[in-house]
């Protein structure tokens, strides 16, 4: 943030409602939005799991017969969408529900577009474009990353034309968030790595974006606290029910920071590698997140300190064995500046998370291919609030060096 | 007040600048290989123009209702232009705060924000020449 009196808009209408075994009660939340069907998105691995079970039995209790619609893929595409749409509008479902990851959380937002509005869902691609309200939506997160229960935007997969469709709204927020750290139990190691790490990225780039505001910044910095003291522990012991509950909140608070404040080269830069490799996006976030925080050292230098003397001042090194987050009164900005970067080492080396693109499985980068990935990721929208200036010779290095 | 009293002042100046962009090599080249065609829906008064690079060769710019398909369209308060050509709008902001409407691939669009920034400098003169006064929407 960079002065109290820039004006700022801090949004979000969806109710929050955290806590151990409430996707039992959501019947009850489907009454109190007047649902009577409920369109269930989520996917295979998740029925398998047996992770709706709980949410399931408590709609066939009630009488509201849920449409189960378990066929989204992981980084959804539109032809998924449309399925699901075209199957909800057979079977008259009134409410949506998502129990799933930022996968499926997506996918039920742009059936949702798709359910309330006539036409190809490509003419709706856009930032504030859709007109009016849409069905009542429960949005249930079974990873701690995305923020996607409650942010406002939604990214599809447009396999015909290439492209991933970016959808942005505020009537794409959900009516309730609905938190239930049980769900998440049997989240295996690596993604709970992984998609903790998105939710990381999400607090130091919004924390350090051109539209930060003091709100974003409270959310953003102890959703960090949380992040770097129960991440570890979440990923070894995945029964752990306050670490997950802790990492499950941080995700949440995470989301709020950046949906109202934007995030930045990293996520423009994992976004594009994304795209063009499939590869995770929490993973791709993890491995670039140092080379961004490195990049953005010049401008940031004093947040970044602000960051780790708020994290070290917290005491998770007491936990946690982070010999960078020893609280040193000592530090000046720049060398605090950097003890947050070697935190983010740290904690990716306790999460047991790869340090290079390599090991995410992209092939050799050629020149061209590096130089396509750079242009490319220089029109994500993301990098708009980076808070310095990018080039594409910054990304080509931060390309080369995180290969 | 509104910067512009009238749709036909609003569109001339529009226009006028961006017929000065189009000469100045640097940004008109990068705007045509976008091969981007743009429309600018304004409100208070209403306005409406489009810029069309289409053939990767031309820039066209026509004003008023065309019957055109853009790829992307713009809505916003005529004010807000005003203010985004002064330099004065952070366009992410005003997009997170509602006050621009963006149909279509937005990122594009804002990938060639940094290509017509040189603009913000012919702004303030376009306006001079219809007697107008930069600072008027301060
Ligand atoms: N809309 C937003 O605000 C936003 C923000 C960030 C990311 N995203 C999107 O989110 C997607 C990534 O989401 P993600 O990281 O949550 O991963 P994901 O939704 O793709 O899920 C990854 C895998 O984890 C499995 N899984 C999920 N929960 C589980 C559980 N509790 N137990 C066992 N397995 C489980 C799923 O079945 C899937 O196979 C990307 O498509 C990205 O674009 C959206
Ligand atoms: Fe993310």
């Amino acid at each position: 943030m960079t002065s109290f009196t820039q004006a700022f808009k801090f949004q979000n209408p969806t109710i929050i409602n955290f806590g151990l075994d409430t996707a039992s009660g959501i019947a009850d939340l489907v009454a109190e939005l007047g649902g009577s069907k409920a369109l269930v998105v989520t996917d295979q691995g998740l029925v398998d799991h047996k992770i709706v079970n709980p949410a399931i039995q408590s709609l066939e209790e009630s009488g509201c017969k849920p449409v189960v619609f378990s066929d989204v893929p992981p980084d959804s595409d539109l032809q998924c969408v449309e399925r699901a749409i075209e199957y909800a509008k057979r079977e008259g479902c009134d409410v949506v529900i998502a129990i799933g990851g930022g996968s499926v959380i997506d996918t039920a937002k742009a059936v949702n577009i798709g359910l309330c509005n006539e036409g190809d869902l490509r003419d709706f691609e856009g930032i504030n474009c859709l007109t009016h309200r849409l069905k009542p939506m429960i949005l249930v997160p079974t990873t701690a990353g995305t923020g996607s229960e409650v942010s406002a935007v939604a990214m599809i997969r447009d396999k015909e034309n290439g492209k991933k469709l970016l959808y942005g709204s505020r009537f794409l927020f959900a009516d309730i968030a609905l938190l239930d750290p049980r769900l998440l139990v049997s989240l295996p190691p690596h993604l709970t790595a992984a998609t903790g790490l998105d939710a990381v990225t999400h607090c130091l780039e919004s924390f350090v974006s051109t539209t930060a505001n003091a709100v974003s910044d409270s959310l953003a910095l102890e959703a960090g606290i949380l992040l770097f003291a129960n991440l570890p522990r979440a990923t070894s012991c995945g029964d752990d029910l306050e670490a997950r509950s802790s990492t499950l909140l941080a995700s949440c608070m995470a989301g709020l920071a950046f949906t109202n404040a934007g995030v930045g080269v990293v996520h423009a830069l994992a976004h594009t590698i994304g795209g063009k490799y499939g590869t995770h996006h929490g993973l791709t976030n993890a491995v670039l997140l140092p080379f961004g925080l490195r990049l953005n050292m010049s401008t940031t230098e004093k947040l970044y300190a602000r960051f780790w003397r708020h994290l070290a001042g917290s005491g998770v090194s007491r936990d946690m064995p982070y010999t960078s987050l020893v609280y040193d009164p000592s530090l000046n900005d720049e060398q605090a500046a950097l003890a947050l970067v070697v935190a983010v080492e740290e904690l990716l080396k306790l999460c047991g998370l790869p340090r290079s693109l390599r090991e995410l499985g992209i092939p050799e980068l050629t020149d061209e291919v590096v130089m396509e990935l750079a242009e490319v990721a220089m029109t994500d929208p993301a990098i708009m609030f980076n808070p310095g200036e990018v080039t594409v010779e910054n990304l080509v290095d931060i390309l080369r060096e995180a290969f | 007040m509104a910067v512009f009293s009238s749709t036909e002042e609003l569109q001339d100046v529009m226009s006028l600048l961006w017929h000065e962009i189009k000469e100045s090599p640097d940004m008109a080249n990068k705007l045509i290989q976008s091969k981007l065609i743009v429309q600018f829906r304004y409100r208070e008064p209403e306005g409406l123009l489009t810029i069309d690079c289409s053939d990767a060769e031309t820039m066209k710019i026509y004003t008023g209702p065309i019957n055109i398909k853009p790829m992307i369209e713009m809505s916003m308060k005529a004010d807000i232009a005003h203010e985004f050509w002064l330099g004065k709008v952070n366009v992410p902001m005003a997009l997170m705060m509602g006050k621009i409407v963006s149909r279509g691939p937005t990122p594009k669009a804002l990938a060639l924000l940094p290509v017509i920034k040189p603009a913000y400098a012919i702004y303030p003169g376009v306006l001079e020449g219809k007697g107008k006064n930069a600072q008027m929407a301060g």
